[in-house]
């Protein structure tokens, strides 16, 4: 059933690679309206992902849908979906405005869009030159171009901060966000590395190893993050033993400091109240959203069967999407 | 299709590569022509007199030495793509890929035949005011030479076809191009002088063409003209579908 949603649905894809098991059992749904960044460490199946939603790979199992359909039944793809892949397309001896020119055609839409995406992504005034002489940020900016071609309802951006000067980044920021913000498009934007897309995206969907390892709101996110107490004390190796009851992880940090977790600062704190130990510090620390991540997409953490710490809070790592 | 017929031409246009190969091909079939003019008459050149239709034709044909050319433009027009990942872009704005590959068979082909005519054109160029000198006429009915020169249009271009089926089963420029012109300038001769195999040559895709532009060769039996037409238009058909079906069978790099 097609629709014009402009959303993206991952249902159960797999795909190997002789013996390597590049994405499993991988689902998840992109919503138009917002940034979502794809995330995961570099060898995680983000790419092989996209390419499966694009058509250009086919999925040993499952279906990856826009608007209700595979990527090759869509009936006008350029003006549905711009994709930008991670290596860059071009013919080094094709000018930026011939490149366009030739992907216009293609995509059947008039040659003065490709004066007009030329003007979006500020590359007028290079234009004529060969592609062989672009920098890298150039290049990247006119794979978007050259996806913005057909004025697309879904964006699909495979590591696009790639290359970019930082102000290249906070343009791609500002114009990503209008995009899905202003316009209601769907944004899709994979990273490895979540502190480059944090302050773009609303929503994440994290996969590691192939697999889904979380799905949900930046904030979502956050709070999937554990929680340590650090405590210091001038008798570090007392307050140990004091711990050692509580059944908790006790890590000795640097000097007099401890750190502890799966537990509270209120257990901490009653323990050495009761074995008589003097405490000089008594704090909680949240993890980062960067740490938290790292967390998430860990080997050790995802390797199946292998259960992380057993505290009932803050919640663990799921790897089933939220309800 | 249109909307992919002019995309793929203008690949083809926006680069230096078409006519750096059609500087090529004119060169080569300039130069093979002016060989067969230059040796007729002399060492154990088995063409007879300037005025034999035989030898005419032979001289006039030697033009179709262009398709090595086009049938590197044809394998370079499809690598490319998986060289420089355009495949990516090109396949995205037109993921029913069959359709991809049947346009870029079609401006291969056209291309083909420009890369024929050019050869053509300097056939003459060469050959009318040459033999002139030396009085003698060209026959261009009686000698069947129009149907020779129509001949190199159709060789020129169907290499240029076979080229891009050539090129999507490799799809590293390199070995492809390397393995074509090993190919036509190692595989096809050694078939020809070997006894033995020697009988199954004039099935081979060179032998056919010249069968169709009425070249001789030594002492080789060739098919009838028609017959190597039809068989050219088979290689080509062939390889035009293997392109196609191994596009739309394998994932696109």
């Amino acid at each position: 059933m097609a629709d014009e949603s402009g959303r993206i649905v991952v249902s159960g894809v797999s795909k190997t690679f002789g013996e390597v098991h590049a994405v499993t059992d991988l689902s998840f749904t992109v919503e138009p309206g917002a940034v979502t960044g794809f995330l995961g460490p570099n060898g995680a199946g983000k790419t092989t992902t996209l390419r499966m939603v694009l058509g250009l790979a086919k999925p040993d199992a499952g279906t990856a849908v826009i608007n209700g359909r595979p990527y090759v039944k869509l009936s006008d793809p350029g003006r549905t979906v711009g994709a930008v892949l991670e290596s860059t397309s071009f013919h080094p001896g094709r000018s930026a405005r011939n490149h366009l020119r030739v992907y216009a055609a293609a995509a059947g839409v008039p040659d003065r869009r490709v004066g007009e995406v030329l003007e979006l992504v500020g590359l007028t005034p290079a234009a004529k030159y060969a592609v062989r002489g672009f920098s890298m940020g150039m290049r990247q900016r006119l794979s978007l171009a050259t996806a913005m071609l057909g004025d697309p309802r879904v964006l699909i951006l495979d590591e696009p901060a790639n290359g970019l000067d930082p102000e290249g980044i906070v343009w791609l920021r500002g114009l990503l966000r209008h995009f899905a913000r202003n316009e209601g498009r769907t944004v899709l934007v994979s990273s490895h590395v979540l502190s480059e897309v944090e302050q773009t995206v609303d929503s994440v969907v994290i996969i590691a190893r192939g697999r889904l390892v979380h799905e949900g709101t930046l904030d979502e996110l956050r709070g999937a993050g554990s929680v340590t107490v650090v405590v210091d004390s001038p008798t570090p190796d007392k307050l140990m033993q004091a711990l050692a009851p509580l059944g908790v992880k006790a890590t000795p940090a640097a000097g007099s400091t401890i750190h502890v977790s799966g537990t509270t600062t209120a257990a901490v704190g009653h323990a050495a109240w009761q074995a008589n130990v003097e405490l000089h510090g008594l704090r909680q620390e949240q993890s980062s959203l960067e740490s938290v991540f790292l967390e998430l997409t860990d080997d050790r953490t995802t390797a199946p069967g292998t259960a992380g710490s057993s505290q009932p809070e803050p919640p663990s790592p799921s790897a089933t999407p939220p309800a | 299709m249109i909307r992919l017929l002019r995309s793929e031409y203008r690949k083809v246009v926006t680069t230096k590569l078409w006519w750096g190969m059609l500087l090529g091909a004119v060169a080569f079939a300039a130069i093979a022509v002016i060989a067969q003019i230059a040796t007729n008459g002399i060492r154990n050149n088995p063409a007879g007199p300037l005025t034999n239709p035989e030898t005419q034709r032979s001289i006039l044909s030697s033009a179709a030495a262009g398709y090595v050319f086009a049938i590197v433009v044809g394998i370079i027009m499809i690598t490319t793509e998986f060289r420089h990942f355009t495949s990516r872009p090109t396949f995205l704005l037109e993921p029913r890929r069959g359709r991809v590959i049947v346009a870029k068979l079609l401006v291969a082909g056209g291309l083909g035949i420009v890369y024929g005519l050019a050869c053509v054109a300097a056939a003459v160029a060469i050959t009318v005011p040459w033999l002139a000198a030396k009085g003698v006429t060209l026959g261009w009915a009686s000698n069947g030479l129009i149907a020779s020169m129509l001949g190199i249009l159709f060789v020129v271009a169907i290499y240029a076809v076979v080229g891009i089926g050539v090129g999507v089963l490799f799809r590293n420029q390199i070995a492809a191009v390397i393995s074509a012109l090993v190919f036509l300038f190692v595989i096809e001769p050694l078939i020809a002088a070997i006894p033995g195999v020697k009988e199954a040559y004039p099935y081979f895709p060179a032998a056919a063409a010249m069968a169709l532009t009425g070249t001789m060769r030594d002492q080789q039996v060739l098919l009838a003209q028609w017959q190597g037409g039809l068989l050219l238009f088979g290689y080509g058909l062939l390889f035009a579908l293997l392109g196609w079906i191994l596009t739309l069978s394998r994932d696109i790099p």
